[in-house]
């Protein structure tokens, strides 16, 4: 009896310490992660690992921006606190971090997620859908999360990879029809998406090389080099995260193997380049690439909203290398700040949804093309423009007009684009309501 | 040492259970999904401790096994759209199957060379995902135990489901695994791995029944990786290297003899990171503290493990209850 007496004890010992930290209190107010002077948002990135270079740089420039709108009052006078956690770019890790997020950290939404195969996994294990977890602005292009249906909490910032491709596609076609055009993309549903773009758009790469996510270094991109050169390709597309592309581009520099190069607007970056080739004049690997974006060059100091990002990372984000990334991560912020406007004084994860749903499309934005977002659609921007990079790593537009063309994501013509671009609020403190 | 009869333990089964359920409506929803994890990685843990606890085989790739059973549950759902219970029973069969394959192999070879061929298996075997479309790539396979019945209400969250699930499993297989040891395959195990000469001259037949604890423990494994799969993702990145090294880090925490244990191994590794996030928060949250510090707390604690109590701290208490006893 006092054998089992003890069993008893040791069981119930251990049942105490696996719930050792009890209940978590539900805050008072009416909305998760909402209080009276503050609105918690999460984020998760790789900030370390094989992708960070370059991607650790957009979660801190949102916090800047953010910082920036606190300083000036934060929205309605809360202050926005955002919350970020690495998830290496690994998925498992994603699904983790988004939980602490969700269920410890208790934050209202999330914003600015990176990553397909990290929002597929978090949004189909998580149930950010059928729980209702608005996931604001995703800096991925995977087609999929514009369905309404499956992704109904899910809003994107980037156009799709499928609209790029199709665009990149039209471009090869018409201006290297006639070379030996091959492509270089990652293994999951980044790169089909875009295999998909290409293949509606009607092109055929003589040779298509795969990549597994994780796996890109110098070690590797020499095995896609040397069946890039064996083929004799005259273009190469890389559809490629930063880091596989600066592998690419510096081992091929090393060969003496100098295709015209076509990036995806991904993984080409000029700082990334040079941080993870770790030679501050990589930038010029870049030289005469042919590349396409949504957003203004993060060079271009003629920019309005170039220009105010550049000061707001100058006064808030340590006055860190300005690049694409800082662009982007801002540019999430900027388009964050509206949606939290529109959701009301008092805002609840459902009015925020609807916010975004119902006025989303006319918020101010750095980018060149429409926001396609509605209650059907839940896409980000339409269109991209096409430039070439010069020495420093600028894309410098290939026409004076410099020509936005869209499309959708299917099966739709590439076309050129006609609509505006928003004006930028007064000193970038958005007042929309 | 006095072991409870198989009826009380059936009991204390029970009432732990019981008790895990009114535990699981009192506490927040991240403790009820830590709860979940605690009692997948007792599975995992408990299918190292039968193999290298009771038979002595060294495995550093249970990982792999977890994969195993993982891809089967999710391949079963996908495509012949088979009911959850189902899947769990293909992810015992298929990775016990693996295992009594690998057992063969295993039979062969001891110490360092199967750690080495079965870390092997844990590195080149998640990667085998990208190489064939049907395992879904590095996106991997959806699984999935379904939303909770809607009898249980609206204020029944899926994390608690999870728990559930995970809990009932667990503590059934806990049982069943309980009884095994206790049987006389447990003693002809622990004769193995005491000597084989011995056992070999007693009459057991070492290498089938080293094939035997290699299949079971496979299979057990393969059962934890499907619901780990059902919390997290069948990718992978689920299987990683470092969680074949988690779980034998686990059962050593726990000591590797005991299968009460495993739970308290299962215990420190999920607390371990609640821990070390205090910490980092008190150093001021820098992204290097945060990413490290986990896997120094688990190091610190694996080497004080080895150097003061080599088989674990329920192994010590229970040696020295003995001792107790005997004065």
């Amino acid at each position: 009896m006092i054998s089992l007496r003890r069993k008893k004890s040791i069981l119930a010992a251990v049942a105490v310490t696996s719930f050792a930290l009890v209940a978590s209190s539900v805050p008072a107010n009416a909305e998760v992660g909402v209080s009276a002077d503050e609105i918690k948002l999460g984020i998760t990135v790789p900030m370390t690992g094989i992708a960070a270079p370059g991607y650790n740089k957009v979660a801190p420039a949102m916090k800047a921006y953010f910082d920036y709108i606190n300083s000036n009052g934060g929205v309605y006078g809360r202050q926005i606190n955002l919350i970020i956690k690495d998830d290496r770019y690994i998925p498992q890790e994603a699904i983790n971090k988004t939980n602490e997020l969700i269920l410890k950290d208790e934050v209202f939404a999330l914003v600015g997620q990176l990553g397909t195969a990290n929002h597929l996994a978090v949004a189909s294990k998580v149930r950010l859908g059928a729980r209702g977890i608005p996931s604001l602005y995703l800096n991925t292009g995977y087609s999929g999360f514009a369905d309404v249906k499956k992704f109904p909490t899910s809003f994107m910032h980037f156009p799709t990879y499928a609209m790029e491709a199709k665009i990149l596609a039209s471009y090869i076609k018409e201006n290297f029809g006639t070379k030996k055009n091959c492509l270089l993309v990652q293994n999951d549903d980044f790169g089909a998406d875009a295999s998909k773009g290409f293949a509606a758009a009607g092109l055929t790469f003589a040779e298509t090389v795969k990549y597994v996510s994780g796996t890109q270094s110098a070690a590797t991109a020499q095995a896609w080099i040397t069946k890039f050169a064996g083929s004799k390709c005259e273009t190469v597309t890389l559809f490629s995260v930063s880091s596989a592309t600066a592998a690419a581009l510096g081992v091929a520099a090393a060969a003496g193997y100098k295709p015209q190069w076509i990036l995806g607007s991904v993984g080409a970056d000029a700082t990334t380049i040079k941080i993870s080739l770790n030679n501050p004049q990589a930038q010029a690997l870049l030289n005469g690439a042919i590349g396409a974006s949504f957003l203004p060059d993060a060079q271009d100091t003629k920019d309005p909203y170039v220009k105010l990002f550049q000061q707001v990372n100058k006064d808030f984000n340590g006055n860190v290398d300005f690049d694409n990334n800082v662009l982007v991560g801002m540019n999430s912020a900027l388009l964050t700040v509206q949606a939290l406007r529109a959701a009301g004084k008092n805002p609840t994860r459902k009015s925020l949804i609807a916010a975004v749903e119902n006025k989303g499309a006319t918020f101010a934005s750095a980018s060149y093309t429409a926001n396609g977002v509605s209650k059907r659609s839940h896409a980000g921007h339409t269109g991209y423009w096409f430039g070439k990079y010069n020495l420093a790593g600028a894309l410098v537009p290939v026409d004076a007009a410099r020509t936005i063309y869209t499309t959708d994501s299917g099966t739709g013509p590439v076309t050129k684009a006609k609509s505006k671009r928003a004006k930028l609020p007064a000193k970038g403190i958005p007042t929309n309501s | 040492m006095h072991k409870l009869s198989t009826k009380k333990a059936f009991i204390a089964y029970f009432l732990f259970g019981w008790l895990l359920l009114i535990l699981a409506d009192r506490v927040s929803e991240l403790r009820v999904y830590q709860g979940a994890t605690i009692a997948i990685t007792t599975l995992a843990i408990a299918s190292i401790i039968l193999l290298t606890g009771y038979t002595g085989q060294v495995s550093l790739g249970h990982g792999a096994f977890l994969a195993v059973g993982a891809y089967s549950a999710a391949l079963a759902q996908t495509y012949w759209q088979s009911p959850f219970w189902f899947t769990l029973l293909m992810s015992i069969l298929v990775t016990a199957a693996f295992g009594f394959i690998l057992g063969f192999a295993a039979g062969r070879l001891t110490g360092p060379y199967l750690a080495g061929t079965t870390l092997a298996l844990a590195v080149g075997l998640p990667t085998l995902a990208n190489q064939f479309a049907f395992l879904g790539g590095e996106t991997g396979l959806v699984y999935d135990a379904g939303m909770p019945p809607a009898r249980f209400g609206e204020s029944f969250t899926l994390y608690k489901w999870f728990f559930w699930i995970a809990a009932f499993v667990v503590l059934i297989s806990m049982f069943l695994l309980r009884n095994l040891l206790n049987s006389r395959f447990g003693r002809t195990w622990k004769a193995l791995r005491a000597n084989p000469t011995a056992a070999s001259l007693c009459g057991i037949n070492v290498p089938s029944s080293k094939i035997l604890a290699f299949t079971i423990s496979a299979g057990v494994a393969g059962l934890s990786g499907a619901l780990l799969g059902m919390i997290s993702i069948v990718a992978p990145s689920a299987f990683p290297l470092s969680l074949s090294f988690t779980i034998i880090t686990g059962a050593v925490l726990a000591g590797v003899t005991s299968l009460l244990g495993s739970m308290l191994g299962a215990v420190v590794l999920v607390v371990i990171p609640e821990i070390a996030d205090v910490i980092s928060h008190q150093l001021g949250d820098s992204e290097k503290i945060t990413t490290n510090l986990p896997g120094f707390i688990v190091s610190v604690l694996l080497i004080l493990t080895v150097l003061f109590s080599p088989n674990g701290p329920a192994e010590a208490i229970r040696k020295r209850r003995e001792s107790h006893a005997k004065h």
